[in-house]
């Protein structure tokens, strides 16, 4: 379980994370998403205890992680692949990071054979490959066989096998009832992994929500076919919604299929086909975000 | 403790440069070693009147001034490495509580000074007797190995305090660049520059530059500016300032 409790993180003037507040439990895979420059790092590491806050608090299981004694135990993470000294065997980097808590060598082992990096245990860090270097990374996250998990855009450099991989590692690891944060910059990418959301844009929470209550808050409109247009135009619109007709079809705006379906029942207007249509998650995404977009194109 | 300890003690075996750093401090012992070799072979073809002009041919004197520059770089090694790569975020999400980083990257830093400035300076001591052989003084550094401790005690001292000087500087500066120009500027370059300073400063400066501090901890230079309890302290001031300052930031400031 991770707290956000009022977190504010101040860089001088600017502040990066600005009175942010949300939870994630167990048993989910949370994707926390925003534009660059939202945030989203900033408040992972200021989880981790790496940045200070400048107020407010992040707690793990109710605890500060840095008061954690052995935390990879408690805790994994991911924040940057190539935060690594390159001059160490990637055998020797797990050794290294196990051994500060306490972890056996034959885990170091069983970990690089989870990621699928054995085969180049023996090889220094420094000549990996970005997606390696992201396998990597997530064996460390993985050694002390954590309830919580944190991966800070982990499909970075990842090939589409690997993209899969990751995918299926975490929805298996929230599956397991771990509690699987994940941030990205890309809702296609979190529409395929998370179960639920946090977007932030400008340090402010925007909205936090199942992947399945944000398909319906940006649902757009029912598609109905009638034989029947104008009649059926006329119910729906004394039950308060908007029509506009397209290729002879009704766009109804304002009320959901089930209710349009249930009034042409009640009218006895035979109906041909009834599709809600929402907007994309990427389209409702980019909505959400569009006011705290920080680095922007210019677009003519 | 001891896991963090065994950690940062692994970290610092599993790096090549380490073991270029101590390759150096060998390639320095074979060339003090050369110089003690070139000295006395000269000093045999001498009248005795010139001989006793002599100075000593002890492979400490290049030893030293070396491996204060090496294990003040392996200090710094151990800290500006992992900043430089972005470990020391991975390093801190390990080990969250900065204080058990700290005490355990300068618990294995001292350890590893003192061990390597040990026996860089005892292996210094007895290829000059084996070069000097029977010879007398002043050829031969030292009469016996009674003589010859206060030195390489203070000599130990001193390389050890280089080792957790650069380290301190390591976490103060963040900057592998950073240290070694300090490094170098307070080994090599201000020693120096205080000479040319009106007296009384010129003394005064020069008695508590880096490089001065171990022969004055000997006590071996009667009437130097420094006592051996002052040269100590001075020493001590070193460390205090370097990782008092490099605590203050590693503990305050965002990794």
């Amino acid at each position: 379980m991770i707290e956000v409790c009022e977190l504010t993180k101040r860089y001088g003037a600017h502040r990066a994370v600005d009175g942010l507040s949300f939870e994630v439990k167990p048993g989910y895979v949370a994707g926390f998403l925003g534009p660059n420059g939202a945030g989203k790092s900033t408040t992972m590491r200021t989880i981790l205890g790496l940045d200070r806050p400048t107020s407010g608090e992040a707690l793990v299981d109710g605890k500060r992680y840095a008061d954690t004694p052995k935390p990879l135990h408690h805790v994994g993470a991911l924040l940057d692949a190539n935060a690594v000294h390159g001059g160490r065997s990637v055998y020797n980097h797990l050794r290294v990071l196990a051994r500060s808590n306490g972890i056996g060598v034959r885990r170091v082992v069983a970990t690089l054979e989870q990621v699928g990096l054995t085969g180049v245990a023996g090889r220094r860090v420094g000549t990996l490959s970005l997606g390696m270097k992201q396998r990597l990374g997530v064996a460390a996250a993985l050694l002390g066989d954590p309830a919580v998990l944190l991966f800070d855009e982990p499909v970075n450099g990842l090939d589409p096998e690997g993209i899969r991989w990751i995918r299926h590692l975490m929805r298996g690891l929230a599956a397991e009832g771990r509690t699987v944060l994940v941030s990205s910059h890309l809702m296609s990418e979190m529409a395929l992994t998370a179960d639920r959301v946090v977007v932030i844009g400008r340090g402010r929470l925007i909205l936090e929500a199942s992947m399945q209550e944000l398909a319906e808050r940006f649902q757009r409109d029912v598609l109905v076919r009638t034989g029947h247009p104008d009649e059926l135009a006329a119910v729906v619109e004394r039950l308060g919604a908007t029509v506009r007709r397209e290729d002879g079809a009704l766009l109804v705006h304002g009320l959901s299929a089930h209710d349009i379906g249930e009034a042409a029942a009640h009218q006895r207007i035979p109906v041909h086909e009834l599709t809600p249509r929402s907007a994309s998650l990427e389209d409702a995404y980019l909505e959400l975000t569009d006011d705290s977009v920080e680095y922007r194109t210019v677009t003519r | 403790m001891t896991d963090v300890l065994a950690s940062e003690f692994l970290k610092l075996r599993t790096v090549r440069s380490t073991f270029y750093l101590l390759l150096a401090l060998v390639l320095a012992l074979a060339a003090g070693i050369l110089v003690a070799y070139l000295m006395t072979a000269d000093y045999d073809r001498q009248p005795p009147e010139v001989q006793v002009n002599f100075g000593a041919a002890d492979p400490g004197m290049v030893v030293l001034p070396f491996g204060q520059f090496v294990l003040g770089a392996l200090g710094a090694f151990a800290v500006t490495t992992e900043y430089g790569t972005g470990m020391i975020r991975t390093a801190l999400t390990s080990v969250p509580r900065r204080w058990s980083l700290l005490l355990a990257k300068t618990a294995v830093v001292a350890g590893v000074s003192a061990v390597v400035g040990g026996v860089a300076t005892l292996l210094g001591f007895l290829s000059g007797e084996w070069v000097t052989g029977d010879r007398p003084k002043p050829i031969s550094a030292y009469e016996s190995f009674a003589e010859a401790l206060p030195t390489l005690l203070a000599n130990t001292a001193s390389l050890t305090m280089m080792g957790l000087f650069g380290l301190g500087l390591g976490f103060l500066l963040r900057s592998t660049a950073g240290v070694l120009v300090t490094l170098c500027g307070l080994l090599f370059v201000l020693p120096g520059i205080t000479l040319l300073l009106p007296a009384p400063w010129n003394d005064r400066l020069y008695s508590v530059m880096p490089p001065v501090l171990a022969p004055q901890l000997a006590g071996e230079l009667p009437g130097a500016p420094l006592g051996q309890w002052a040269a100590g302290l001075a020493m001590l001031a070193y460390l205090a300032v370097a990782l008092g300052g490099g605590a203050a930031v590693l503990l305050r400031r965002d990794a």
